[in-house]
């Protein structure tokens, strides 16, 4: 027997990629998946119950976002209710005999652009439109993109890389002056900035339980009553037959445990985290020349701090980091583990020529010694990288 | 050695991760590291075609296994300039490269040191089969494995000396049987993996597409030409000079009335020189992009020269080290391939090495050596 030598990374600054079960959602979900076992579809007790604990969990999260219980579905993660949103919808519309067009800004999720342009393959349409490094989005291009016939437009609430927390009460206005349906991918927002479909008229609206202390395969999607959305896979007729297939009852429960709780400390917590980030971003910025700060505009989210470094390998500083036992990320979470320049920055900022993007999530256990040395490391790994002659 | 930190390069195959593991046993703090050297997909959009992938995901899984972290490190733009780059365009001037020289010379150990550096590692290990010799503390020194038939030295005489002092070589004492009972032994998922026989950017063994992809169209080098004896008669005709190796015998169609080999390749004519193996014989090389690992050797010194991966060293006399280098074979020897690497050797200890510019014989030896010696400063 070998003996695991490797020691865990002991700060863990990358809470936009996941987080850890929060113990509330663990024990609503164990109780399930220990005892209240069934399938909602059942005639017997067991799926009695089982059919209960579901639409409880369909309250809550309705009463912490201001839905009907009519109006959430419980999906399985935040890729798929992306997706049953914006291609669900483009069913739907084709079906009543009209051109799907997904009008989407460019600093989408991947799961929402490669949806928009899947619209595109199948004989709709699909287009981006641009977002400022202010934060703002192109509202000239929405316009034309609507008068063109836009169908659905999609702007995620808050960036999963940059934390731009985008307006989408004014996106939402001119969405529904030209009769258009609007979507968010909230799924970075929740928790960090104040989520609710009361204030804000969305018609779709994407959640996923594992960026809010849930659990991973867990996720919602809001759909506002009369908007139509056509189901993406087909089956048994479950989740009022969008989205079929034997409900994931402790899962959901886990969900409605974290929006809920997610909701009630946004925020205490947002305050918090936004302290421990500004704090980190001013280490950082004493501590580095020609540091750059990606999505350093008003209306940021406070749990996300995505810097650029000129002149470094992005790679060596990630595992340089991760070797000094710092947890952070090169942007987003990547398949092969190797770096790909990120189409966010892009869109932002134009190519970025050799600077290294390092983006810093804070979260619910991340303490203010926990950022001190998170910036201490980040210098120290820095001084080595500078060390290194860049091979041309 | 406790506490010293090694970054050993992980291709996710059995030598390397028995020589991770060998590593950990010893002691040092073990970090890994894949290469991702090349992608055939390049142009695509779906990275998962990658044909690194597997070989990446082995290395995590046998990382994971020893309890060390591992990184990928995506070294494609290096690999394609200073490996791919120059493999099509030996072959587009008629000569036969040796892509893993170039790659261990200029891209994996180099990549691996600037790497190392950033994650405040003292050393750097691979999975090749040599050893250094550190008996003298000072100028270390690079010997071939233990196991002859395994023997990588023949692909490192181009490492900068200034990197042997920090180099780690945990299989030259081993021989491939061994190491395999080892990874048996440690369980490691990669124990029975087969090993690597072609070029991992040609997988096919058909470097011709390559060729075909990365030239221009008609290049001469992929073009019909004529298939011409040593004193100039027409023989037959070709497909493309690039598919020919000097010392080859083999596709060149039989009916000679003796056995023929490629004798020279002449890119400017397309013409591919074949002739009786007493005619393919040199009597000596001129090296070029010449690497000492130690002190160059006085002139006229005898070393021992390998001049093809699967051949014995033999005897030569180092007539110049002007730069270049010219050889002396005592005995004639067949096939002195430009493109090919000349290694040079004083018993197990690796001198250096270089690109065999042209095969000399034995007349133009002499003028050869006359002349390099007229142009000796003072």
């Amino acid at each position: 027997m070998m003996v695991h030598r490797e020691h865990m990374s002991s700060i863990y600054l990358d809470h936009a990629a996941t987080t850890p079960v929060r113990p509330e959602a663990r024990e609503g979900m164990l109780a399930i998946l220990d005892g209240e076992f069934g399938n909602p579809s059942s005639a017997h007790g067991w799926g009695r119950r089982a059919a209960a604990r579901l639409e409880e969990a369909r309250e809550r999260v309705a009463r912490a976002i201001g839905a009907d219980p009519g109006e959430i579905y419980f999906v399985r993660g935040g890729t798929e209710s992306d997706n049953v949103a914006i291609l669900g919808h483009a069913e739907a519309v084709r079906r009543k005999g009209t051109t799907p067009f997904a009008a989407v800004s460019a600093i989408e999720h991947k799961a929402v652009l490669s949806a928009a342009a899947e619209v595109g393959e199948r004989g709709g349409r699909g287009c981006t439109i641009p977002v400022y490094a202010d934060g703002t989005l192109d509202m000239d291009a929405l316009d034309t993109a609507l008068a063109d016939g836009a169908s659905i437009v999609s702007a995620m609430t808050v960036n999963n890389e940059v934390g731009i927390h985008l307006p989408i009460e004014a996106i939402v206005e001119r969405t529904h002056a030209h009769d258009a349906v609007f979507h968010t991918d909230a799924v970075q927002a929740l928790g960090k900035v104040p989520v609710n479909v009361g204030d804000a008229p969305v018609d779709l609206l994407s959640l996923t339980g594992h960026k809010i202390y849930g659990a991973t395969g867990t996720g919602v999607l809001f759909v506002r009553r009369g908007v139509d959305v056509a189901p993406l896979i087909f089956g048994g007729g479950q989740e009022r037959e969008l989205r079929p297939g034997t409900e994931d009852v402790a899962g959901a429960v886990g969900m409605a445990i974290a929006v809920e709780l997610a909701v009630q400390e946004q925020e205490s917590e947002a305050d918090r985290i936004r302290g421990l980030r500004d704090l980190l971003q001013a280490r950082l910025e004493d501590g580095i020349e020609g540091l750059r700060v990606h999505g350093d505009v008003p209306n940021r989210a406070p749990h996300i701090l995505n810097v650029g470094i000129p002149d470094a390998d992005p790679e060596a500083l990630l595992a340089g980091l991760d070797l000094e036992g710092i947890a952070a990320s090169a942007g987003s979470a990547c398949d092969s583990g190797a770096h790909k320049a990120s189409h966010v920055l892009e869109a932002l900022y134009g190519p970025l020529n050799g600077v290294a993007v390092l983006r810093f999530s804070p979260g619910r256990s991340t303490s203010e010694s926990d950022v001190i040395r998170a910036a201490e490391a980040t210098l120290t790994v820095l001084e080595r990288v500078r060390g290194v002659e860049v091979r041309g | 050695m406790s506490g010293q930190r090694i970054l050993v390069a992980m291709s996710g195959g059995v030598d390397s991760s028995v020589a991770a593991a060998l590593l950990v046993q010893q002691g040092y703090d073990v970090v890994g590291a894949t290469m991702k050297t090349f992608c055939y997909s390049g142009e695509e959009a779906h990275s998962k075609t990658c044909c690194g992938l597997d070989g990446i995901a082995d290395a995590r899984r046998v990382s994971d296994a020893l309890g060390i972290p591992h990184y990928v490190f995506d070294v494609e733009e290096d690999f394609t300039r200073d490996v791919i780059d120059d493999f099509v365009s030996e072959y587009a001037r008629g000569r036969t490269p040796n892509p893993c020289v170039r790659c261990n010379s200029n891209t994996k150990f180099q990549d691996l040191m600037e790497r190392g550096r950033v994650l405040g590692c003292d050393g750097i290990a691979s999975g090749h089969y040599v050893r250094i010799d550190r008996s003298n503390v000072a100028t270390p020194a690079l010997h071939r494995g233990i196991d002859a038939s395994k023997d990588q030295s023949y692909f490192l005489w181009g490492l900068p000396t200034e990197m042997l002092p920090l180099l780690h070589f945990p299989l030259g004492d081993l021989t491939k049987i061994q190491v395999r009972e080892q990874a048996r032994a440690l369980g490691l998922v990669t124990a029975d993996k087969p090993e690597s026989q072609e070029i991992c950017f040609v997988p096919t063994g058909d470097y011709r597409d390559l060729l075909e992809k990365r030239l221009i169209k008609q290049h001469p080098a992929l073009e019909p030409g004529l298939i011409v004896s040593s004193t100039g008669a027409v023989l037959g005709e070709h497909t493309g000079y690039a598919n020919f190796t000097v010392g080859q015998r083999k596709g060149l169609g039989g009916g000679f009335g003796q056995p023929l080999y490629v004798i020279e390749i002449r890119a400017d004519s397309r013409e591919v020189v074949v002739g009786t193996a007493e005619e393919g014989a040199s009597g000596g090389a001129e090296i070029g992009e010449v690497n000492w690992l130690t002190t160059p050797p006085p002139e006229a010194s005898p070393i021992q020269v390998q001049i093809r991966y699967r051949a014995a060293a033999v005897p030569a006399t180092v007539q110049s080290t002007d730069g270049r280098v010219v050889l002396a074979f005592e005995e004639a020897q067949r096939a002195v391939t430009p493109g090919q690497s000349a290694v040079f050797f004083q018993g197990e200890r690796v001198l250096g090495g270089g690109r065999i510019e042209r095969a000399l014989v034995s007349r133009t030896l002499d003028e050869e050596v006359g002349r390099a010696s007229m142009l000796q400063p003072g």
